[in-house]
């Protein structure tokens, strides 16, 4: 079956380059990858369970991991339901006689290196570091999974979605801070800051110097001059210490002075079309902050 | 005939409480003015007086003072029930990590946390951790008789330590949530960071009725120096001393593990340290071992904070490294006394 | 104070260790209790100090049971010297007398002047007062046991129940320590005291109470007592009696055969 090149916007360099970026940073696959359309995928990760279960057909999925059948942490729960579940164990993998294994680059190595020595074809996919990285991304599982029409679709929706946000943006950029559990947050260089960029927000943490992922303390939150506070969390989610802090009296009285956002992390803990909502929220509440 | 020999230099208690109660004040200020961010103490405290809730107020009072305030409970408690511990086991190496108090309270706490018991019902949190101690001490009770013997203490607290960590990372790992199963760090480890006004609330009533109940057996752990029969005759009921030792240890140590996790070693180092001070006698100690404890912990809370390690140091990671080697050198010393 | 049982019996273990033992504890008397080892002695004494209870039989202190005298009546009326002499914590040997006074001290407070002085009188009386400030592990056998023993005198009760106080001291200290017992009870206290050397209980005891196998075999004056019968049949020895100084001298000679 002829393979129907996407069609690309023109580039920039920059583009270029970080299109060839992430096309370089996703390992290639094995000699040996399916040509043509595979018919028994398995996913290894929730993220690219996702990925998967949007650009291919039901009967083409032979599992996905269990992680993704939660509607608290997965996008695409009910549509995980209908298919295969796996634990990420090679077993149950090998058992599923795949054409084609989709894995996260934090999937188990050993696991990973396991199922390249029985020949299975394995496909890895970094986690995006930005929204042009997480189109590339789509972009490259549409053609790996044979569905690059759907691709193509679902990046001009993404495209779409950004131009209408952008378009409504007012102006001045509200100072905002994630707040993670375990007290984590989200500075430069990550998908979520482009996020914060994207919502028309100014990211503190990045003002602050913090790279990636990193801690703040909230003493430094409440004393920041911030102005929105988003709150990171599982909403449901059974107790841990680690949401505790997302709970602390202090959050509650702080509210009189910021605005408060709940953004499910679901929404970006994985890149994917969901990030999109999660711009609109943060949009939306930017819009109401003065 | 006059007195012919040393006269030991020793302190009247009173003043050595007033000196530790200084001490503690001091440390207490400290804590409070060491945070990850500038604050301004002074125009901080001046709102929170007067009532405005400015945001320096706010994080003084919601952040920084619950953290040392619980710095002081928690590290009262364990030195507290540390010295009350070596004075009934009549051993100085009896402190409830070492002998597994503590962490069979963390178990009872993780299970009353993880399951969401203590989210509808906030007492369940430092009752599980109440109700794990009471368990640990009971079972060393019987297991030990009265009196133990080296050997068989820390043989004991070894077991329970194996059995109660290994519970610990069982009921995690069944723990609904995800993230479950990598806090056993902060169970085992203990942490004072991110804590409230309501943790403070919920273990204060507890840890007081636990605190009433070890420092009336003073006088009962001075007469048990001569041994149990002799302290009976004395006037010492040895039942009732047990159950107000077993309760007020499962009380205050089992309510601080709830809100901090376990801490070990306070109630090993600072008896140890306090005795010459009070010329050995055991009831004299547990007063002053609750203020040595509560500076201990502050001084650690403190220490850890200005630290330049991130993520920040466990408190219970400072204490062991102090600790450890302590219990080391103690045992040593005893090995050789024995000879 | 009198003190009286009545058909004491206790076991432990499940053994029978004293059975119809009945005895009078009177003041101003120092009764010597003897008999070979294992023959219950220590018990009977613990019993006596209200350390253990009875199985059967009845223990009254003028007039009263333990129970209704209460704990802190009971130790400020009888003092109890342990056997051994370890204590758990190096205190000083003045700290250790001042733990007599407990039974007199009111709650939450502190030693008062009467309990200073009464542990001054229990210092001079053992002659340990010269060593008050050293803590115990550095004294002398014969020292620490004079301490201890100081430390029962400074309760001030009429009742003073000793067990083998004389353990591991050197013959001086065995002659001081039981004139001083004798003082004691002298000055009006009852005193009594476990006692395996035959010719110290003979010598300076008022009375004696011979155990045997958890039975109370004889009591009376030591002549009557540990005359030869009884020596032949509980101890199995023979002695040689005499008076010296005015005091009478006992002593185990020979192992006792018959014919």
């Amino acid at each position: 079956m002829r393979r129907l090149r996407a069609r690309r916007r023109p580039a920039g360099a920059l583009r270029a380059a970080m299109l060839a970026g992430a096309v370089a940073w996703a390992l290639p696959a094995q000699d040996g990858a399916a040509a043509g359309r595979p018919a028994r995928i398995v996913s290894l990760n929730m993220c690219t369970d996702e990925l998967v279960l949007r650009l291919a057909d039901r009967d083409r999925i032979a599992s996905v991991t269990w992680l993704s059948r939660d509607p608290r942490n997965a996008n695409m729960a009910e549509a995980a339901r209908a298919v295969g579940v796996n634990h990420g164990l090679v077993e149950e993998v090998l058992a599923d006689r795949p054409d084609l294994v989709v894995a996260g680059a934090y999937t188990t190595r050993p696991a990973v290196a396991l199922l390249r020595r029985t020949g299975v074809p394995v496909h890895e996919f970094g986690v995006p570091r930005s929204i042009a990285e997480m189109r590339a991304q789509i972009t490259e599982m549409a053609a790996l999974l044979g569905e690059e029409a759907r691709g193509a679709r679902l990046v001009a929706g993404i495209d779409a979605r950004l131009a209408a946000i952008a378009a409504r943006r007012p102006a001045g950029h509200p100072r905002a801070v994630v707040l993670r559990p375990n007290g984590f947050t989200v500075g430069r260089g990550s998908l979520v800051d482009e996020i914060l960029t994207a919502a028309g927000l100014d990211n503190l943490a990045a003002d602050l110097g913090i790279e990636s992922y990193g801690q703040i303390a909230l003493e430094t939150v409440a004393l920041s001059k911030a102005q929105m506070l988003i709150l990171n969390d599982t909403p449901g989610g059974r107790p841990s210490l680690a949401s505790e802090v997302l709970h602390h009296p202090l959050i509650g009285k702080l509210g009189a002075r910021l605005k408060l956002v709940a953004l499910p992390s679901r929404l970006w803990t994985c890149a994917g079309p969901s990030v999109l909502d999660a711009i609109d929220l943060l949009a939306g509440a930017a819009g109401k902050t003065r | 005939m006059r007195r012919a020999g040393l006269r030991p230099p020793l302190m009247p208690l009173p003043l050595l409480l007033a000196l530790l109660g200084l001490a503690l004040l001091a440390v207490f200020a400290l804590s409070v003015a060491v945070g990850y961010a500038p604050l301004d103490l002074g125009a901080a405290f001046r709102d929170l007086l007067a009532g405005r809730e400015s945001l320096p107020a706010l994080v003084l009072r919601e952040l920084r003072l619950p953290r040392a305030i619980l710095g002081a409970l928690v590290g009262f408690s364990l030195g507290l029930s540390g010295a009350a511990l070596q004075g009934l086991l009549r051993n100085p190496l009896a402190e409830p990590g070492v002998i597994g108090v503590s962490s069979t309270a963390a178990f009872g706490a993780v299970l009353a946390f993880y399951s969401g018991l203590s989210a509808s019902v906030a007492l369940a949190l430092p009752l599980g951790g109440i109700a794990g101690a009471v368990l640990a001490t009971l079972l060393l009770f019987i297991l030990l008789g009265r009196g133990a013997g080296t050997t068989t203490l820390i043989l004991a607290g070894v077991a329970l330590n194996s059995f109660a960590g290994a519970a610990t990372s069982l009921a995690l790992n069944l723990a609904p949530n995800p993230y479950a199963a990598l806090e056993i760090v902060f169970w085992l480890m203990g942490s004072l960071a991110d804590r409230s006004l309501d943790h403070v609330l919920l273990a204060l009533p507890l840890m007081l009725v636990g605190w009433a109940l070890l420092l009336s057996t003073a006088p009962a752990l001075d007469a048990l120096t001569l041994g149990e029969d002799t302290a009976a005759s004395l006037g010492v009921d040895l039942t009732w001393l047990r159950v107000r030792l077993i309760g007020g240890t499962a009380l205050a140590v089992g309510s601080a593990v709830a809100v901090a996790g376990a801490i070990g070693f306070v109630g090993l180092v600072v008896p140890h340290l306090l005795r010459p001070a009070v010329a050995n006698r055991p009831g004299r100690l547990l007063l002053a071992s609750g203020f040595g404890g509560a500076i201990l912990v502050l001084l650690a809370d403190t220490a850890l904070r200005l630290a330049p390690i991130r993520p920040e140091l466990k408190l219970g990671v400072v204490t062991a490294l102090i600790g450890a080697p302590f219990l080391f050198s103690l045992v040593d010393r005893m090995r050789r006394e024995a000879r | 104070m009198t003190v009286e049982a009545r058909a004491l019996a206790v076991s432990l273990g499940g053994k029978p260790v004293l059975q119809e033992v009945d005895l009078d504890l009177r003041p101003g008397e120092l009764l010597g209790l003897v008999g070979p080892n294992g023959a219950g002695k220590t018990t009977l004494l613990r019993l006596l100090a209200g350390l253990l209870p009875p199985a059967s039989g009845s223990l009254r202190y003028d007039g009263e049971s333990p129970r209704a005298l209460g704990r802190q009546e009971l130790a400020r009326r009888i003092a109890y010297l342990a056997q051994g002499g370890d204590t758990a914590w190096p205190l000083s040997a003045e700290a250790v007398v001042g733990l007599g006074r407990l039974p007199h001290r009111r709650p939450f407070a502190g030693p008062s002047r009467a309990d200073a002085a009464a542990v001054e009188r229990a210092l001079e009386a053992c002659d340990a007062a010269p060593f008050r400030d050293r803590p115990l592990g550095t004294l002398s056998g014969g020292e620490r046991r004079r301490v201890l023993l100081a430390r029962a005198l400074a309760v001030e009760a009429p009742y003073l129940l000793a067990d083998e106080p004389l353990a591991g001291l050197d013959p001086l200290h065995q002659i001081e320590v039981m004139e001083l017992l004798r003082r004691t009870a002298r000055r009006g206290a009852g005193v009594v005291v476990v006692l395996h050397d035959l010719t110290l209980a003979a010598r300076f005891c008022d009375r004696l109470a011979l155990i045997d196998r958890g039975r109370l075999v004889a009591e009376g004056a030591p002549a009557e007592v540990l005359d030869d019968e009884r020596l032949a049949a509980v101890f199995g020895v023979t002695a040689f009696r005499g008076r010296h100084d005015g005091e009478p001298l006992l002593l185990p000679w020979r192992a006792y055969s018959s014919g």
